[in-house]
C-alpha cells in the first residue's frame, strides 16, 4: 500500500516537472515570436507575481501582514536611478544594490517590527512607509518631490526588462519554495500554527521571521528597480503608494493565501483585470473600488481563494512545499477517518 | 517665548480631538479584539457626507452632525452585521484585510465622487479667536476640544450605567458568559461599531473644519488613532484621553520647533518611540 503510494508521488512529480519546464521555456522564448502587447502583459505578471509571492512569504507563512511592502518598492526604484545616474553603475549592479538597500532597512526596522503583532506590525509598517515618502520628497538630489529619471534605462529594449521581470518572477517562486522546504519553513509552519509551542520546541522565532523580512525586503526592491526601470520615470507618490500593497493582498487573497500557486494565478488575474479596467473610459478611481470589493468578497466567501478552494476539493497541489513525507510514511500514524 | 506658549496650548486643544479620533478605534478593539483599518477612511467619509449636507440645508458643519451620526451608526452598525461578524474567530488576518479593503473602497469611491481636491468644511467660526492675555485661542479648536472631551466622558458614563454598556462591557470581559445571559453577541458587536463610527464621525467633521482633507486622508488619522490606542493602552477609554493630549502636544510642539514640514515627522517618531520603550500602552493596567 505504502509502496504504490509513493510510486504515484513520483510519477506525479515527473510530470510536474515537465510542466514546469515547458511553461519557463515558453516564458524564455516569448520576446522570440509573441506580440509587443503578450511580451508588455507577461513582463507585468512577472513583477506582479513576484510581489504577491513577497507578501505571502510574510503574511501567509509568518504571519506578518505587512502593509509596507511599498516602502522597498520605492527605495529599491530609487536606489537604481541613484547608483546609475550619479554613480555610473550599470543597471543589473543597481538592482542588486537596490535589493541590498531595502533589505538593511528591513534589518533596521526587524528589531522593532518583529516584536509585535497582528495590528501592530501592520500599521507600523504602514507608517513607516508613509514617514519614508516624506523623507524621500525632502532630499534634493532624490528630486524634491519631481522624482528622477533612470537615464539609463531609456536605451532597454521592451525584451530587456521582460527578462528581467522574468527572472525575478522565477528567481522569487524557487525562493519561496526552498526557503520553506527548509529547516527554516518547516520551524515557520510550527510558529504559524502555535508560536507558543515552537518557542519551546526550540524554533528560532526571531531569526526565522528575520529570514524572511530579509527575503522579502531584498527581493521587493528588485521588483521596484525592474518595473521603473520599464517606465523610466520615477514619481515618488506612485513609488510609495499604498496601491503596491493593495494590489498584493488581491493577488495573494485571490489566488490562496499561504499557498505558491495561489499568487501565480492571483497576478495573472490580477494583470487581465486591472488592464481590462484601464481601457474603460471615465471609470479612473472605480478599478480599485472594484478591485477591493472582489478581495472582501473572496475573503467572506471562499477564505482560502482559488487555490486553496480547488486544493480542498480534490486534494492536489501542483507545487507543494511540504516535506516529502513518502519514505517516512511507515512512521506516521495510520490515518483516522474524521 | 509667546509662540512656544501658542504652540503649547493648540497642541492641548488638537489633543482632546485627537482623543476623539483615537477613541473608536480603542474601543473596537477592546471590545470586538478587530483592528479597524477603516478608522481612518471613515472618518474621512463623514467630512464628505458633512460637506454634502452643508450644500442641501445650506448649514454650517456642526449642525449636519444631525444627520452624519446617524448615518455613521447605521455604516458601523451594517458594516460589523455583514462582514465582521462573518470573520470573527477566524484568526487575526481576515478582519484585518478586509478592513484593509474596506479602507481601499471608501478612499476610491470618495476619488471618484469628489476627485483629489482639497475640501474643507467651511465654518463661520474658522477665523474668530480670543485673546487670553498674550496669547490668542481659536475658538474652533476650543469648540473642538470641549466636544471631543464631551464625547469621551458620554461614552465612559454609556459604558458604565447604561444596560447596553453593560452589555458591551460584559461582552468584551468573557463572551461566553456573556451569550449565557441573554446578550445577543453580533448585535451587541454591530451596536459597538455604530458608536465607534459616531465618534469617529464627530471627530471628522470637527477635523474637516480645521483643516483640508483629501480623499487619501484616512492614512494619516489612522495613524492619529494608531498612536492614541498605542500610548493609551487598549481598551482604556480615559487613557485615551491623554494618549490624545501627549500626541497633539508633541506634534504642534514639535512643528513650531523643527517647522511645519516635521509636524508629522514628530508624531511618527514620538509613536515610534512609545512603540520601543512601552508598547503596551501608559495607562493600560
Amino acid at each position: 500500500m505504502t509502496k504504490l503510494k509513493t510510486n504515484n508521488v513520483s510519477k506525479g512529480n515527473m510530470a510536474r516537472y515537465i510542466g514546469i519546464a515547458a511553461i519557463v521555456a515558453i516564458l524564455l522564448s516569448l520576446p522570440a515570436w509573441g506580440g509587443k502587447y503578450a511580451v508588455m502583459m507577461v513582463m507585468l505578471m512577472g513583477i506582479y507575481i513576484a510581489l504577491g509571492q513577497m507578501w505571502n512569504l510574510l503574511a501567509g507563512y509568518s504571519g506578518l501582514i505587512s502593509l509596507g511592502q511599498q516602502m522597498y518598492i520605492g527605495v529599491g526604484a530609487f536606489t537604481v536611478a541613484v547608483t546609475s545616474n550619479y554613480l555610473g553603475l550599470p543597471l543589473p549592479l543597481g538592482l542588486v544594490c537596490g535589493g541590498l538597500v531595502s533589505m538593511a532597512i528591513a534589518i533596521g526596522l526587524s528589531y522593532l517590527l518583529l516584536r509585535m503583532k497582528g495590528m501592530y506590525f501592520a500599521i507600523a509598517t504602514w507608517m513607516f512607509a508613509e514617514a519614508m515618502v516624506l523623507v524621500f520628497v525632502s532630499i534634493q538630489f532624490l528630486g524634491k518631490g519631481q522624482g528622477l529619471f533612470i537615464t539609463a534605462a531609456r536605451k532597454l529594449q521592451a525584451a530587456d526588462v521582460y527578462y528581467y521581470s522574468i527572472a525575478i518572477l522565477i528567481i522569487s517562486t524557487v525562493v519561496v519554495v526552498v526557503l520553506l522546504r527548509s529547516k527554516i519553513g518547516l520551524g515557520l509552519f510550527a510558529i504559524r500554527d502555535n508560536d507558543t509551542a515552537a518557542e519551546t520546541s526550540g524554533v528560532p522565532q526571531f531569526r526565522s521571521k528575520l529570514y524572511c523580512m530579509m527575503v522579502s525586503s531584498f527581493i521587493t526592491g528588485v521588483i521596484g528597480g525592474v518595473y521603473y526601470m520599464s517606465q523610466v520615470w520615477i514619481q515618488p507618490y506612485a513609488a510609495f503608494s499604498i496601491s503596491w500593497t493593495v494590489a498584493a493582498v488581491f493577488i495573494v487573497v485571490i489566488g490562496g493565501i499561504g499557498t505558491i500557486t495561489g499568487p501565480i494565478i492571483g497576478g495573472v488575474i490580477y494583470v487581465f483585470l486591472s488592464q481590462y479596467l484601464s481601457t474603460l473610459s471615465q471609470i479612473g478611481s472605480l478599478s480599485q473600488v472594484i478591485l477591493g470589493v472582489i478581495a472582501v468578497a473572496v475573503i467572506l466567501l471562499a477564505p482560502k481563494g482559488i487555490v486553496g478552494t480547488v486544493q480542498n476539493r480534490f486534494g492536489f497541489e501542483i507545487i507543494s512545499v511540504r516535506r516529502w513525507m513518502g519514505k517516512y510514511t511507515d512512521r506516521l500514524p495510520e490515518p483516522t477517518e474524521a | 517665548m509667546d509662540g512656544m506658549i501658542q504652540a503649547i496650548i493648540q497642541g492641548l486643544l488638537l489633543g482632546g480631538l485627537y482623543a476623539a479620533v483615537g477613541l473608536g478605534m480603542s474601543m473596537i478593539f477592546g471590545i470586538v479584539k478587530i483592528t479597524n483599518l477603516a478608522h481612518g477612511d471613515f472618518l474621512v467619509l463623514a467630512c464628505y457626507i458633512s460637506l454634502l449636507f452643508m450644500g442641501v440645508f445650506h448649514s454650517s458643519p456642526l449642525t449636519t452632525l444631525i444627520v452624519v451620526v446617524p448615518i455613521m451608526f447605521f455604516i458601523g452598525f451594517g458594516v460589523q452585521r455583514t462582514m465582521l461578524n462573518k470573520v470573527i474567530g477566524r484568526g487575526d488576518e481576515p478582519p484585518l484585510l478586509i478592513t484593509f479593503g474596506i479602507s481601499i473602497i471608501i478612499q476610491n469611491l470618495l476619488l471618484y465622487f469628489f476627485t483629489a481636491n482639497a475640501q474643507k468644511l467651511a465654518s463661520p467660526l474658522l477665523l474668530k479667536s480670543f485673546s487670553a492675555g498674550t496669547v490668542s485661542i481659536p475658538v474652533l479648536y476650543l469648540i473642538s476640544c470641549i466636544i471631543g472631551v464631551a464625547i469621551i466622558l458620554a461614552l465612559g458614563v454609556f459604558m458604565k450605567g447604561t444596560y447596553l454598556g453593560k452589555a458591551i462591557r460584559a461582552t468584551s470581559d468573557d463572551t461566553e458568559a456573556a451569550t449565557l445571559m441573554g446578550v445577543n453577541i453580533k448585535s451587541t458587536f454591530g451596536v459597538a461599531m455604530g458608536i465607534s463610527m459616531v465618534t469617529a464621525g464627530v471627530a471628522g467633521v470637527l477635523i474637516g473644519s480645521l483643516f483640508n482633507f483629501y480623499p487619501s486622508s484616512g492614512s494619516t488619522y489612522l495613524i492619529v488613532a494608531f498612536a492614541v490606542v498605542v500610548i493609551g493602552g487598549i481598551g482604556s477609554i480615559y487613557g485615551t484621553l491623554w494618549a490624545g493630549i501627549i500626541f497633539g502636544l508633541a506634534q504642534v510642539v514639535g512643528g513650531f520647533v523643527f517647522g511645519a514640514a516635521f509636524q508629522q515627522l514628530v508624531g511618527y517618531a514620538v509613536l515610534l518611540i512609545m512603540l520601543i520603550v512601552r508598547p503596551q500602552g501608559l495607562f493600560s493596567k
